[in-house]
């Protein structure tokens, strides 16, 4: 019985910790993702400047490569590593263009573009940033939640076991 | 922390409105691949909640994509495939657009962690 009392009290230790964890995360989470929102209204607002500028039809999705576009890679893509607790993090990679595979994006919109687009570039690479961070915290989040459900149904074998 | 494996140049995916793909694709996460395959998905009023659909499960499918990015709003258009997806990779993000801010209860992975929080849940 005291051996019981004991497994029973590691686990609810353990998971008051996990669950404390768990909000922790989840908060920092959120803060990223408003982080990133406001360097992606930045961005937006720096868009919409250089509509003002270039015509409401110059800066927006039509200029956006289609699948009869010539092939191009990704300037930034993003390296998957997993650490010793078996946890998925990602970092960033960024690419120079060389104006064969890996173009410079702000070049669809035309050779003069006003100084707002690069603004606004620069805008949502920080926002990228901030989201790869936010990924990063989910993949932890998950994992303490899946670890949160493993303990809880240890504890719900015991608690039958000894009834 | 010792990093155990990487993998490199993975894409990052976005399914968003015009604002956000045309931000995000300044930021140059764009790729169209030999099969002429894009990586993106612009969603307007016009697009069928059937393509958006579609276009998530492709990303989904796809070994080269690691992150998805979409819009919130989107993301509770198909809300059930969202919360169908389990697998940590692709890492799927609920980002706000220019719209809709972000709200943390409309989102799939907090919503998930705090229904542990229920008090039937915890005993």
């Amino acid at each position: 019985m005291n051996e019981h009392t004991e497994n029973i009290d590691n686990i609810c230790a353990t998971l008051d910790k996990l669950t404390i964890d768990s909000l922790i995360l989840m908060q920092e989470e959120i803060e990223l993702k408003l982080i990133a929102e406001n360097a992606m209204i930045g961005g937006e607002t720096h868009l919409a400047k250089s509509r003002y500028i270039l015509g409401q039809n110059n800066v927006s999705s039509i200029q956006l490569p289609t699948e009869n576009s010539p092939e191009f890679r990704a300037l930034t893509t993003i390296d998957l590593s997993i650490d010793e607790f078996g946890l998925h993090q990602f970092s960033l990679e960024s690419k120079k263009p060389d104006n064969e595979n890996y173009i410079n994006p702000i070049k669809w919109f035309g050779y003069l573009t006003p100084q707002n687009l690069s603004f606004a570039q620069n805008l949502y690479r920080q926002a990228l940033q901030w989201i790869i961070q936010a990924a990063n915290i989910q993949c932890k989040l998950k994992e303490t939640c899946k670890q949160i459900n493993q303990l809880k149904q240890i504890k719900y074998i015991i608690n039958k076991e000894n009834k | 922390m010792a990093l155990h494996s990487a993998v490199k140049g993975k894409l990052i995916s976005v399914i968003g409105d015009e604002d956000t793909c045309v931000g995000f694709l300044l930021g140059g996460v764009g790729e169209i691949n030999k099969n002429r395959h894009p990586n993106f998905m612009v969603v307007d009023k016009n697009t069928a909640v059937s393509e958006i659909e579609d276009c998530f499960k492709r990303f989904i499918k796809r070994d080269d994509i690691d992150i998805i990015l979409i819009n919130q709003n989107i993301a509770e258009i198909i809300r059930h495939v969202v919360d169908s997806h389990n697998s940590p990779i692709p890492a799927i993000l609920e980002i706000p657009s220019k719209d809709h801010p972000y709200d943390s209860s409309k989102d799939s992975i907090l919503r998930r962690a705090k229904g542990m929080f229920n008090p039937d849940e915890m005993n």
